[in-house]
């Protein structure tokens, strides 16, 4: 019996030992020829003048009419089709097909999106600002302006654009397109919509793709204070509060990694408190802090990117900071 | 990054300075918990890739509590190199020799023998006595909790004290105290 039990006690042992484990990891095989090959095609493609871009539009089965239709679609807007084209023929485009048909001596009319992009244009500045006062109803005007123009700004508006897909739609003259014509060419769908839809549809638009980039920003950022601590003090002398501050907390202070935390008090009440590798700094830091939360954006605001139609102004009871 | 987040990220990487009294504590229990303040594993961004580590202090390592018969019987090893180069130096004699060695050396072995421990250690400061200089001092903005109360020795308390406290009962005249 206890033979037995030795036996098999074994058997397993001896058929793993038995079989035979790879020493070596798979790896791909890169063939010797395929460096110096494609090294060669390289030389020769720059030889012939780079690497050649050619637009999707001039592939044999592109269907302009299809991808404006689309477009539309994927956006869930009813575009009229007349203005979807005209939004997406730039100036350089007309230009360059008018040149052509001079040569050839024909001529048909061709309508460009510049008056549709002025439109938009209008549109979007003045309903951002309007947005933009609704859901931060106490942040300042200048602060509410820079907001506003870092969203209207080419680049913000050329991201957007690039990223709904206009790029290869667009009629231009060169291509790759540039950022202007992007940002151009958004300001002009923004048009068609305004035309085609109404001014609700359009309003939603613009708060859905260029409000929306606020996402995850800081609105402070946007609007630079020089002496933030001066400005506290003014907003507070206002109301007839005094602003005192308290060192409250130091770390490391003979360190070059001192860090303070100074305690803004009114009326012997902590408003807000600021770190900083200086006692000046951590104390400028708090009255940021102070501001952030008189002007209702602290950090943890949650942004508000679901007003329904179009808001109405009111800058009656804002904080006008220029004035002080 | 703006103004705001980099204060944040300044006074999150804060390094913190601790106090700790080695009087009448084991110093091999006490490495544990000055391990965790100088690694930085009290805080809730510790990670073991991230400098977050603070400062630990200790003073009165002279004063520090052996367990049993610790002072004679445990041996420090050393050894030069060279043949016949070994030796052991007993806690005791340690101790006499440098009284911050044996806190120092408790603290050393309690870290895991990686790349950092080394800098790690940087961050510990020991003195045998109360007196530290006094910039040093400057910077502590916190005490580590001892592990062990030290209680007082009657020949410490005042004899006024003393003779003044509350009995139960007195000695008669004619006993003899041993």
């Amino acid at each position: 019996m206890n033979k037995i039990c030795v036996i098999r006690r074994f058997i397993p042992l001896t058929t793993k030992a038995m079989k035979c484990y790879p020493t070596t990891v798979q790896t791909q095989k890169i063939h010797r020829w395929v460096a110096p090959t494609l090294m060669e095609l390289k030389v020769r493609e720059k030889k012939l003048g780079g690497k050649k871009y050619s637009p999707r539009n001039t592939y044999l089965e592109w269907n302009l009419e299809a991808e404006l239709y689309a477009f539309g679609k994927r956006l869930n807007e009813d575009f009229d089709s007349d203005l979807l084209l005209q939004a997406f023929t730039d100036r350089s485009y007309v230009i360059k097909e008018e040149q052509k048909q001079k040569d050839l001596g024909i001529d048909i009319k061709m309508k460009d999106n510049r008056e549709l992009a002025s439109n938009g244009e209008e549109f979007i500045k003045n309903y951002v600002q309007v947005y933009l006062e609704t859901i931060l109803p106490r942040f300042p005007l200048e602060g509410v302006s820079g907001v506003r123009e870092h969203l209207i700004s080419e680049e913000s508006l050329a991201h957007v654009s690039l990223h709904l897909g206009t790029k290869d739609i667009i009629l231009a003259a060169e291509y790759p397109v540039d950022r202007f014509i992007l940002a151009n060419a958004f300001k002009a769908i923004v048009g068609a919509l305004l035309q085609s839809s109404g001014d609700e549809r359009a309003a939603h638009f613009v708060r859905d793709f260029v409000i929306a980039q606020l996402q995850g920003k800081d609105v402070n950022e946007f609007w630079t204070i020089d002496d933030p601590y001066e400005m506290l003090t003014n907003i507070l002398k206002k109301e007839g509060a005094t602003l005192e501050p308290r060192l409250i907390g130091e770390a490391g202070k003979n360190t070059i990694l001192a860090c303070y935390r100074v305690g803004l008090y009114v009326e012997k009440k902590m408003i807000s408190s600021g770190y900083g590798e200086s006692i000046k700094i951590a104390k400028e830091m708090g009255a940021r802090e102070a501001l952030k939360k008189i002007f209702g954006t602290e950090d943890h605001m949650k942004p508000n990117f679901q007003l329904e139609g179009i808001p109405k102004p009111n800058t009656n009871i804002r904080y006008q900071i220029a004035a002080s | 990054m703006s103004a705001c987040k980099r204060v944040q990220q300044w006074a999150t990487f804060a390094r913190t300075w601790h106090i700790f009294d080695c009087k009448w504590q084991d110093p091999y229990q006490s490495a544990g918990v000055i391990k965790k303040y100088l690694m930085g594993m009290h805080k809730p961004i510790y990670h073991p890739l991230n400098d977050c580590g603070d400062v630990v202090v200790c003073i009165n390592s002279r004063e520090i509590a052996l367990r049993g018969e610790d002072w004679r019987r445990r041996a420090y090893f050393h050894h030069t190199g060279y043949p016949g180069g070994a030796s052991w130096t007993l806690a005791w004699e340690l101790h006499n020799k440098d009284p911050t060695m044996i806190i120092r050396k408790a603290v050393y072995r309690a870290m895991q023998g990686n790349l950092q421990r080394r800098h790690t250690m940087e961050r510990l400061f020991i003195y045998p006595g109360e007196d530290i200089p006094e910039d040093v001092l400057q910077n502590v903005t916190n005490q580590i909790r001892q592990l062990r109360l030290v209680p007082t020795r009657l020949d410490h308390i005042p004899e006024e004290e003393v003779k003044n406290y509350p009995k139960v009962m007195d000695y008669p005249e004619d006993y003899i105290l041993k």
